[in-house]
């Protein structure tokens, strides 16, 4: 486990048990938004978009308890080694799923906008599969960092491969469509925009493995994963 | 740990200034360290830490021969100055401890006046011919030992009267005096209130430029901040050397990552 022996200052003890605690409890509420963000976009479902993009707030602010928790840790405690490379992979955490809850959020603002004018059934599906597997990886990420699990953290961080190559696809698919049916161009750019936010979301959650491997060996984990997004280059590339 | 032998090329290069090959210490039938082998290097600051009674004093003591003192002291091991073996035939305690200067833990001016102290060295060394010669050792120890301003109007004046920061100030003058080519220091601050300790450490800082130091600390903050080699010493055994950032950041050691983050004392 993360905090595998006690300090000889208990109160240390507390203070990164409580840092920790703030951390998991932040991590629970973008899951949850990351989770409600897409079962509002597979369920046209406004109000429950509503909800995400107001729940961010708190997140927020629990971001800000954090960094304030770990510099006063930091400057209280003066802490040494494995114990100040965990404070700094939390403060680099917290930030990391900051920005995946505004991810989720963006995903719900857009949901607001789809709902007008709904795209094709079978588009919105394969988001909802896509969501799934950045869900499990956020929380495979959380995971391998708070159960110190080196060979978990680089699994998540070969899964990226994975969530890229998807991405290109759906958006092969997308141009696909919109070809076809040139009526749902507006809805499904907006569905590409949630693709790239849930794309995103996966490399933070790599970046979440990252700082797990930084805090457990001291180094960042050199970057072998080949780059399989080319979602971006698809264009020109079917010009030719 | 492995560290290879002396090599010869280092020490000409002048990067290894004392070489310490499997020194062992006993007081009478008690081992005190345990196959110490350590490089101190040139124009750097090592520092020691450890837990008390981990043996790190004991060891900066052996560099200058501070346990010949000691009746009941052994020391095995061999401990080259420069590629000299200081325990060699030729060589004589008092101009070793000339080259190797010592300060320690609480001030200790002899009870005669300021420039006495920093005279005493040079004086029974020889090193100055004239008045004026000793007068100039006198004001440039004083100057590198960041005391010449506070004090250059009472020089005549008792060392003992100058407060605890100031004293061990002279006390690195004096040490200084007789241009050592590595200092040593054993908790050189622990006696001292947190402005004193901030000139000493800024004074360790230009000291390099001139001599090796080789600090013990109990203040794991001192050592990061004053040291580029920090070594970690526990129940007489040297555990690990690495360069002062890693051994802070990612020390390889589970020992001595249990005593940095304040898990064994």
């Amino acid at each position: 486990m993360i905090l595998d022996s006690k300090h000889i200052n208990s109160a240390f003890d507390e203070d990164l048990d409580r840092l920790l605690t703030q951390l998991m409890t932040m991590g629970g509420l973008v899951e949850n938004a990351i989770r409600e963000s897409s079962r509002a976009l597979i369920n046209l479902d406004t109000e429950l978009a509503e909800s995400v993009i107001k729940d961010d707030h708190r997140i927020d602010l629990i971001q800000e308890d954090i960094d304030m928790a770990a510099v006063n840790c930091i400057a209280l405690r003066q802490p040494q080694a494995r114990d100040l490379r965990m404070i700094i992979a939390v403060m680099r955490i917290s930030n990391a799923l900051e920005r995946c809850a505004d991810h989720a959020k963006n995903t719900a603002k857009r949901t607001s906008a789809i709902v007008e004018a709904p795209p094709l059934t079978e588009t919105i599906a394969s988001l909802g599969r896509f969501s799934k597997l950045v869900q499990a990886l956020i929380k495979d990420s959380l995971d391998c960092f708070i159960q110190a699990d080196e060979s978990k953290a680089r699994d998540v961080i070969a899964r990226d491969h994975e969530i890229d190559q998807i991405h290109s696809g759906l958006f092969r698919e997308y141009l696909t469509y919109m070809l076809e049916k040139p009526s749902i161009i507006t809805s499904t750019m907006h569905l590409m925009f949630i693709a790239k936010n849930i794309e995103r979301i996966s490399d933070h959650a790599t970046a979440i493995a990252e700082q797990a491997v930084y805090m457990m060996t001291g180094h960042l984990p050199e970057d072998e994963r080949p780059k399989n997004d080319d979602a971006a280059y698809v264009a020109s590339a079917d010009q030719d | 740990m492995e560290i290879s032998r002396i090599s010869q090329a280092d020490v000409q290069n002048g990067a290894i200034k004392i070489a310490a090959r499997d020194v062992c210490v006993y007081y009478a039938e008690e081992q005190a360290l345990y196959n110490v082998s350590l490089d101190i290097q040139d124009t750097m600051v090592t520092a020691l830490i450890g837990p008390s009674g981990c043996g790190k004093s004991t060891f900066i003591r052996c560099l200058n021969r501070m346990n010949d003192t000691i009746e009941t002291c052994r020391v095995e091991g061999t401990i080259e100055l420069d590629g000299v073996d200081i325990h060699g035939r030729n060589i004589d305690p008092v101009q070793l401890r000339a080259r190797v200067g010592m300060v320690f833990q609480k001030p200790n001016p002899f009870p005669k006046s300021i420039y006495d102290n920093v005279a005493y060295g040079p004086r029974i060394h020889g090193l100055a011919d004239t008045r004026e010669e000793l007068d100039g050792i006198v004001q440039l120890s004083l100057e590198k030992a960041a005391l010449w301003e506070e004090v250059k109007d009472r020089l005549h004046a008792p060392g003992t009267g100058l407060s605890g920061g100031q004293q061990q100030r002279l006390c690195i003058a004096r040490a200084i005096s007789t241009r050592p080519e590595l200092l040593l220091m054993d908790e050189p601050c622990s006696a001292l209130d947190p402005i004193a300790t901030s000139q000493i450490e800024e004074l360790i800082g230009q000291l390099r430029e001139s001599f090796s130091v080789v600090i013990v600390t109990h203040s794991m903050q001192q050592a990061a901040r004053v040291s580029q080699k920090t070594a970690f010493f526990h129940l007489g055994s040297l555990v690990e050397v690495n360069e002062t950032e890693a051994i802070f950041t990612n020390p390889q050691d589970e020992r001595t990552e249990s005593y940095i983050t304040g898990r064994i004392g």
